[in-house]
């Protein structure tokens, strides 16, 4: 009860106080301006209003308020549909100019963007009255006949007794904007706060966006939803959450280019650029005519889930068309800072699709640096995953950094020992069988010329071949000098050891495996160190 | 970028990492002439700590570029970093052997492009990347750890992260192995 009048005292103060945030064409002024009708359907309003607020409800309890609004809403109803007419196109007209300027205010007063809507004028006048920003949608309240701006009245009026629910102004406005269809409002609200449509799964994607659930002041589940914070921030940031957002933009603006369709005519074209249109929207635009149809509204609100069809969408608007021919025109909702036209959205809505891919490959690209992390697997998010990346990446370096002393510290004991370290590296390559046979070349070729200049040294190496069992490795001791000239060495060696070349491939291909795996270096370097005689040999070429 | 970006071969890993364990190698020779040589003519004690360090440091470019050579100046962040390091051997005036040789490498790639350079400047939102990731700390971070990170988009910055990742653990491995058979 209190809080009931608390709700007026607020609704007064802000009309009032008329502070630009509102914007709302529904200063006192206008209603001074605007016709006689405004103002007698601004009577009865407040005198139902007055009465209900009056009228003994139920407790304090929250129970007690939700049968108090809907006592409200229902009277509230029955005012509206008393003053159901044509009479608001001279206000809108107003509105309307006032409204393109200021169009681009997605988080204006919800009031801005409904007024091109032609609803009752007493809707109007209930709309001002409940431009509470941050106020929520009901839980619960009754099903709602008549005009179709009842359920969003009502659903502002319940939510501004039962207070904040942690919406914010943006939801509201996104909420409020919908032009809500009575029957659907009914289905989700009757459900109570804790209650879904059925059907519907909590935390659905974004699609699944029906009036009733978005109005169902359910606060973890509108602090969880995408959807409610999607609203929140129509800054085109691809975020995590992004395709939620971009998806809500898009149903806002299907939404109010359905609602424009009277005002503008290419709106189905622009309907087929909005991709996966949503329930929501459909909701929206479909007017469901009463609580009768109610259950074909959640058909078509779910065939239109299901197919996510322009098509659909023109259909189920078209479907409710006839019944409701004032409800032609609809709001095109802006992000914010952008404009509505239709080269924009069409732009928005291309790069929409071209961020989608992007982050599909951004994902990919994720998956695979995952694969190489170590340790990256139970690791789910791109903000760990690149934490741990980059501290992979800092380790690798650290490590270098340290190996790296580590070699500089060594004693420069080098001369063979690099060869053989450069033989043994370069057969450190699993596998690879093309490479062996060129690296053998290439490493033993020092050997040949050796060999060749001092051809009683070839048996030796020879036997050693043949006979070891992999761990040879005759790779000769050289100088840098020879090193260096290791590419050059391969020619004048090859007639030499003809006879050789065959045997020594397959003597690699056969044994490599096993090289690599007997702990290659070591016994190597000991049969090398026994097999030659001295560490130093020039090669002359 | 080869037809599977993120596709290493095994043909490739063993021959990058036979290229690089062999420029290593050869780069470590040469240091260790040096120092030898160093040592030799002034007759000098061997190295102290600041000598180590600066060794070490050498040691480290060295490793990084046989590393960025044996990959080929194919990848982006190899291309980054051998301009890093020539502009660093300028700074430095180290031999004029690696300017040609870079220069060699670089004449051999004619299709030598610094990609985005126009949208190096522009903060990470505006390059028209509409993906979060873009002006993250993190990325930020990330961007400094690859070199050439600072003028990429998010995709190919994951992309060249991965293969540097790759060439990273090779390399680290490879030096692990040449101290340990240094050492023994």
């Amino acid at each position: 009860m209190e809080s009931a009048f608390k709700f007026m005292e607020m609704e007064s103060n802000e009309l009032n106080s008329s502070d630009p945030s509102q914007d709302c064409f529904f200063k006192p002024q206008n209603w001074d301006d605007s016709s006689l009708d405004h103002q007698q359907a601004c009577d009865p309003f407040e005198s139902a209003l007055s009465s209900i607020v009056s009228s003994p409800a139920a407790a304090n309890s929250g129970a007690g308020d939700g049968a108090m609004i809907r006592e409200l809403i229902g009277r509230l109803g029955n005012i509206c549909s008393n003053n159901n007419s044509g009479e608001i196109s001279p206000s809108q007209q107003s509105y309307n100019n006032n409204n393109n300027s200021t169009n681009t205010s997605c988080y204006g007063t919800p009031l801005n963007s409904p007024p091109k809507l032609s609803l009752s004028i007493a809707d109007h006048h209930i709309r001002a009255k409940l431009n509470v920003p941050g106020s929520y949608f009901p839980p619960s309240l009754v099903p709602l006949s008549g005009d179709p701006g009842f359920a969003e009245r009502a659903a502002k009026f319940s939510s501004l007794v039962n207070g904040q629910f942690g919406m914010n102004e943006a939801e509201f406005g996104y909420r409020s904007m919908a032009r809500v269809d009575p029957g659907k409002f009914s289905r989700g609200l009757s459900s109570g706060p804790g209650g879904r449509v059925s059907g519907s799964t909590p935390n659905s994607e974004k699609k699944d966006n029906q009036i009733s659930r978005s109005l169902t002041p359910e606060n973890g589940e509108f602090a969880d939803s995408r959807e409610g914070s999607s609203v929140s921030d129509h800054i085109p940031s691809g975020v995590f959450g992004g395709k939620a957002e971009n998806g809500n933009a898009k149903k806002r603006k299907s939404i109010s280019r359905g609602k424009a369709k009277e005002t503008n005519t290419p709106s189905s074209p622009k309907d087929a650029k909005v991709a996966g249109e949503t329930s929501e929207s459909d909701a929206k635009r479909s007017k469901k005519d009463g609580a009768s149809s109610s259950g074909n509204e959640k058909e078509n609100g779910g065939k239109a889930k299901a197919e996510s069809g322009d098509g659909n969408e023109k259909q189920t608007k078209e479907n409710s068309k006839p019944p409701e021919p004032p409800k032609d025109y609809i709001h095109v909702r802006a992000r914010r800072g952008q404009a509505t036209d239709s080269h924009s959205l069409a732009e928005r809505v291309r790069t929409d699709s071209l961020n989608e891919v992007r982050r599909e490959k951004i994902s990919e690209r994720m998956k695979f640096l995952q694969d190489l992390v170590p340790g990256c697997n139970k690791v789910t998010g791109k903000a760990v995953m690149l934490d741990e990346i980059i501290n992979y990446v800092q380790s690798l370096q650290r490590q270098v950094e340290f190996l790296s002393m580590k070699l500089a510290t060594v004693n420069p004991r080098m001369d063979f020992n690099m060869e053989a370290l450069l033989s043994k590296d370069i057969f450190q390559s699993r596998g690879s069988f093309p490479h062996a046979p060129y690296l053998l070349d290439s490493s033993s070729l020092p050997a040949f010329p050796f060999g060749y200049h001092h051809p009683q040294q070839m048996p030796p190496l020879h036997n050693t071949i043949s006979t070891a069992t992999g761990t040879q490795f005759p790779v000769n001791p050289l100088s840098a000098q020879a090193l260096h000239r290791t590419p050059s060495l391969q020619l004048p060696a090859m007639d030499g050891f003809a006879e050789s070349d065959p045997q020594v491939p397959t003597f690699f291909e056969d044994d490599l495996q096993s090289v690599v795996q007997m702990g290659f270096g070591q016994i190597q370097q000991q049969n090398f160190e026994g097999s030659m005689a001295s560490p130093q040999m020039k090669v002359e070429l | 970028m080869t037809n599977s970006p993120k596709g290493f071969t095994l043909n490739n890993a063993d021959s990058c990492r036979v290229k690089f364990a062999r420029r290593f190698l050869r780069s470590l020779i040469e240091i260790k002439t040096r120092q030898t040589n160093y040592n030799n003519n002034l007759s000098s004690s061997p190295s102290s700590s600041s000598e180590i360090r600066r060794r070490s440091e050498r040691i480290k470019l060295k490793a990084y570029s046989s590393m960025a050579h044996a990959v080929g100046p194919r990848k982006a962040w190899t291309r980054a970093l051998l301009l890093k390091l020539h502009n660093r051997a300028k700074r430095h005036r180290f031999r004029t052997r690696k300017r040609s040789s870079l220069a060699m490498v670089l004449k051999k790639k004619r299709v030598f492009r610094v990609k985005n350079h126009a949208n190096f400047y522009k903060p990470a939102a505006e390059r028209g990347n509409y993906s979060v990731l873009n002006s993250d700390e993190k990325t930020e971070k990330l961007r400094e750890l690859v070199p050439g990170g600072k003028a990429m988009d998010i995709c190919s910055l994951l992309e060249e992260t991965a293969h540097f990742i790759k060439c990273l653990a090779m390399q680290v491995q490879v030096m692990h192995e040449i101290a340990d058979q240094l050492s023994n």
